[in-house]
């Protein structure tokens, strides 16, 4: 009896049971979809606020995979037939009779008879209506939310982008492969020291500026890259030859006295006033090419006069560098000395021009007439027949056995050399290689060093121009000889050698218009408020471009350095107790060095 | 001559119900009021177990222990239990006995049985004996029987201690040891009668007295109904939820109430669990069920735990009883799986 009562409850029961079921998964389904659903909602949300326009459209599917994975994930949950029991028991109010016919564990048969009697009643009296589970929730809300989100997202169009947040000052990268102007930093590598030391400084400084380089190229902050030129730029200054300073002025001021005592030295003099070792060098060249034999000679007395005094006075510095100069100056001599003898031999053979410029090239000892001699006389010599090359080789054997010794050695060794060549057309054209050489200008080391690191520094500037930056005006900035090769000077002004003057220039020695006029200002009321006497060679009066008071002989093209030995002992360090802001202080203490 | 056939389930169960009003009409006759202290009481007789009445004085516990017993078909016995009362004035002693009278007499011991032997025993105010003498009742209400100088006596079936203790009343009295109230299936709170109880207790006391009430149940119906409440089925879930109720009255388990944490030196124990589930069994029947619900196990959970919880000092000096204590109990064990009680909550 109880086994038909068993049975009968369970057939009762499933069917019950099977619709409580399919309800309830139903449900969590629902439930599961919906939390999906909205998880790819959420997906398509943050697609949308990345601007990642390209992947809004996978959204749907993020959603439609969340709705199935969180489906299956709850019909995991599906309830047991106890639990249904417990469902129905407490909907029924019928104080667990289903649960305990369900799951009575060694009740006594006949209670339990009784008990699947009354859980059958209780079964086949329920309303199936207040049996079923509810089929959506409150949860369930989030479906059509969840496919609104994901609709209204795939057509919205994509925010804007927002603004990057401002770089701090100087803080933005920059990557520039090819930063114009440290190449010529580079370059001073190849030029040559004082002595071993600076040969290393220099090579190091070359070393920096390939580093920046490669730096750059591979993106930099901005003002990283300012500060690392800026120690470039520290470094090549430092490199610099400084007559003015305390150590070399006295020095200086006394080599230029022994360059006072002749007019022809004043170009040479006031040059070397300049502190222009590169003017001074081009003069020392002109004098050195003249023809007239004692203003060469003067030339070498005051070089050796200034060097000795220069050395009395502890400018050791300005004494090698004249010293130097003097050498240079006797090598030059016996150049230009060969090129005239040359020229001499060949008078008949040469046309006006190059005669005229013969005349030129003893007279002021420009370096363009000596490149215009040079010129003529290798066209001289392709003109010439092999017969008038053997009479020329001839009479050039005769006069340099009537010159007895008067010329130089090196110039009679050359010319004996040449006159045996000459008949021969290799000859000919050794000579005129020779000749190409003789023209090249040869500038003394001091200068071309001077030259390179003037060069250097202004590659620095162009290199910080080139990064957006205003260049700190330095020593060497602007200074005399910062021309480059075919910069024009102005009416009065003076041009780079290898360039042609403008008119008015009295450096001019071309063949262009040399009428020119310096058009008359029009301020009678102007007057000088400087009433210093001018010497000659001397440093003008006037303001500087030091950081500290000016001092008497500074001139603007000097800096006023190494007087900062006079500061108060407050503004030692005084950039490091300053209120400035901790990425600027390294660039401010810098430009405050001494 | 056959025997007659033996009544169904059901018509024993009809009986049992028709008896428990019987009962319940019977003692409502003299007892005004108090329905839940005598239904409790009804529990405890038909579980097979003990009853412990807490009430203040007044308040009708003895009445209703001797009415009960006037309405039961059973051997009634007091003992008033005093500081001085002695274990053997409980369970009673051997007495020697002289044969005839005179010289060469024959003395023998013959057992004189104590109160201990009646079926329904009173216990007036248990707390005021000692310790010693109230461990005199250890065993015969644990195992029906009493040990009388090394001879172990049966007590007669059924078996009903009654006892009764005065809560405010603290001077010269033994608190019960915890072992003693483990014995005891109920503790039973009497509560103030309310003004119509009141009223009527005065209308019927004061005036012509009443009688006793007759018999309504024999030995053989209360055997009877014990035996019917053995076999009331208690599903699993059923049970398992018995277990979670009483295994979380202990602070250190891990489903415990914080209150339980804070304010419980001890929780109920294995035999709390039995108890609550027998009087579960005793309320389904009485209700005319053959299974035990959640609900009985949740009306019977306070008189079946709250003397087995032992508050801590942190409790004690907090003010916090152990019926809060059941009722936050009740409050935080679920019946059901919370997905399925979610379910019927429709949320």
């Amino acid at each position: 009896m109880a086994d038909s009562a068993q049975s009968d409850f369970r057939s009762a029961f499933q069917r019950l049971a099977q619709r409580v079921h399919r309800r309830h998964a139903g449900r969590l389904a629902l439930t599961g979809a919906g939390v999906g659903l909205s998880l790819g909602a959420l997906g398509a949300l943050g697609l949308w606020a990345l601007r990642w326009g390209e992947w809004r459209p996978m959204s749907a599917g993020l959603g439609a995979l969340g709705a199935l994975v969180g489906a299956a994930l709850a019909s995991r949950q599906r309830w047991s037939e106890s639990d249904i029991a417990l469902y129905l028991d407490a909907r029924l109010d019928s104080h667990e009779t289903l649960t305990t016919a369900l799951a009575a564990r060694g009740g006594p048969e006949p209670a339990l008879a009784h008990v699947l009697e009354r859980a059958s009643s209780v079964l086949g009296s329920a309303d199936p209506k207040r049996v079923k589970p509810k089929l959506w929730s409150r949860w369930h809300a989030l479906l059509p939310g969840a496919l609104a989100v994901i609709a209204v997202v795939s057509v919205l169009p994509l925010p804007p982008a927002p603004k990057p947040a401002p770089h701090a000052p100087g803080a933005e990268r920059v990557q520039i492969e090819n930063l114009q102007g440290l190449e010529r930093i580079e370059a001073l590598d190849h030029l040559r020291g004082q002595n071993p030391e600076q040969d290393e400084r220099l090579k190091k400084l070359a070393e920096q500026a390939k580093k920046l380089r490669e730096a750059l190229s591979k993106g930099l902050e901005k003002r990283e890259a300012l500060s690392e030129i800026a120690k470039l730029r520290d470094g090549i200054a430092a490199e610099r030859l400084k007559l003015g300073d305390r150590q070399n002025r006295p020095g200086l001021d006394a080599a230029l006295r022994a360059f006072g005592n002749n007019q022809a030295l004043h170009d040479a003099q006031k040059a070397l006033g300049n502190g222009d070792l590169t003017a001074f060098d081009d003069e020392m060249q002109k004098l050195a090419n003249r023809a007239e034999s004692s203003d060469r000679q003067a030339a070498k007395d005051a070089l050796e006069e200034a060097a000795k005094e220069a050395r009395a006075k502890g400018a050791k510095g300005l004494a090698d560098a004249l010293d130097a100069q003097k050498r240079l100056f006797e090598r030059r001599e016996s150049h230009a000395g060969a090129l005239r003898e040359l020229a001499q031999s060949m008078k008949g053979q040469l046309s006006p021009e190059a005669l005229e410029d013969l005349k030129e090239f003893g007279r002021s000892g420009s370096p363009e007439a000596e490149k215009r001699l040079a010129d003529g006389l290798e066209r001289a010599l392709e003109g010439l027949t092999p017969e008038e090359r053997k009479r020329l080789a001839e009479r050039m054997q005769r006069e340099l056995e009537g010159a007895a010794g008067n010329a130089s050695p090196m110039t009679k060794k050359q010319l004996e050399e040449l006159a045996k060549q000459l008949s021969r057309k290799e000859g000919v054209e050794q000579l005129k290689k020779q000749l190409q050489e003789l023209s090249q200008p040869e500038p003394s080391d001091d200068a071309k060093r001077e030259q390179g690191l003037g060069d250097a520094e202004r590659g620095g500037s162009a290199a910080e121009r080139g990064l957006g930056a205003m260049p700190i005006p330095l020593d060497g900035d602007g200074a005399p000889g910062a021309a480059t090769p075919g910069d024009k000077a102005g009416p009065g002004g003076k041009a780079d050698p290898s360039g042609s003057a403008g008119p008015g220039s009295k450096h001019d020695s071309g063949t262009g218009d040399h009428h020119g006029s310096t058009p008359e200002i029009a301020a009678k009321e102007l007057r000088s408020k400087a009433d210093a006497r001018l010497s000659a060679g001397a440093p003008m009066h006037g303001a500087t471009l030091g950081r500290a008071p000016a001092r008497p002989g500074e001139t603007a093209n000097q800096l006023g350095t190494g007087t900062l030995g006079d500061a108060q002992k407050t503004e030692v360090g005084a950039v490091d107790h300053a209120d400035i802001p901790e990425e600027y202080r390294e660039q401010v203490g810098r430009y405050f060095e001494p | 001559m056959t025997d007659p056939p033996a009544p169904t389930f059901e018509a024993r169960l009809a009986q049992a119900r028709d008896i428990s009003v019987r009962l319940k009409g019977a003692i409502a006759a003299v007892i005004v009021g108090q329905d839940a202290v005598v239904e409790q009481v009804l529990w405890g007789l038909i579980a097979g177990g003990h009853v412990l009445l807490e009430g203040n004085p007044g308040l009708g516990k003895t009445l209703l222990v001797r009415t009960l017993s006037s309405c039961l078909d059973l051997r009634f016995s007091r003992i008033q239990f005093t500081p001085d009362l002695m274990p053997s004035d409980v369970t009673g002693t051997n007495v020697l006995v002289m044969d005839g009278g005179g010289q060469g007499s024959k003395g023998r011991f013959e057992l004189h049985r104590g109160p201990i032997f009646g079926q329904v025993v009173l216990a007036d105010e248990i707390n005021r004996a000692t310790p010693k003498t109230q461990s005199a009742l250890l065993e015969a209400m644990q195992e029906h029987a009493v040990t009388i100088a090394g001879t172990r006596h049966a007590l007669d079936e059924p078996f009903f201690v009654l006892a009764t203790e005065n809560p405010i009343e603290m001077e010269g009295t033994y608190p019960l040891p915890e072992a003693q109230l483990d014995r005891f299936l109920l503790k039973v709170s009497v509560p103030a009668p309310s003004e119509d109880e009141l009223t009527e207790i005065l209308a019927r006391t004061t005036g012509k007295p009443v009688g006793e009430p007759g018999r309504v149940l024999t030995r053989q119906d209360v055997r009877e109904l014990q035996a019917l409440c053995r076999e009331v089925a208690v599903a699993e879930p059923v049970l398992r939820y018995a277990a979670r109720l009483v295994n979380a009255s202990a602070p250190d388990a891990a489903d415990a109430p914080d209150l339980v944490r804070r304010a419980v030196r001890y929780g109920a124990g294995v035999r709390g669990a039995q108890s609550l589930v027998l009087a579960a069994k005793a309320v389904a029947l009485l209700e005319g069920r053959a299974h035990v619900s959640f609900a009985d196990l949740q009306r019977t959970a306070a008189p079946v735990l709250r003397h087995r919880i032992l508050l801590s000092f942190e409790g004690e000096a907090d003010g916090v009883s152990c019926d809060q204590i059941v009722g936050e109990l009740l409050a935080s064990v679920a019946t059901r799986p919370a997905a399925v009680e979610r379910a019927v909550q429709g949320v």
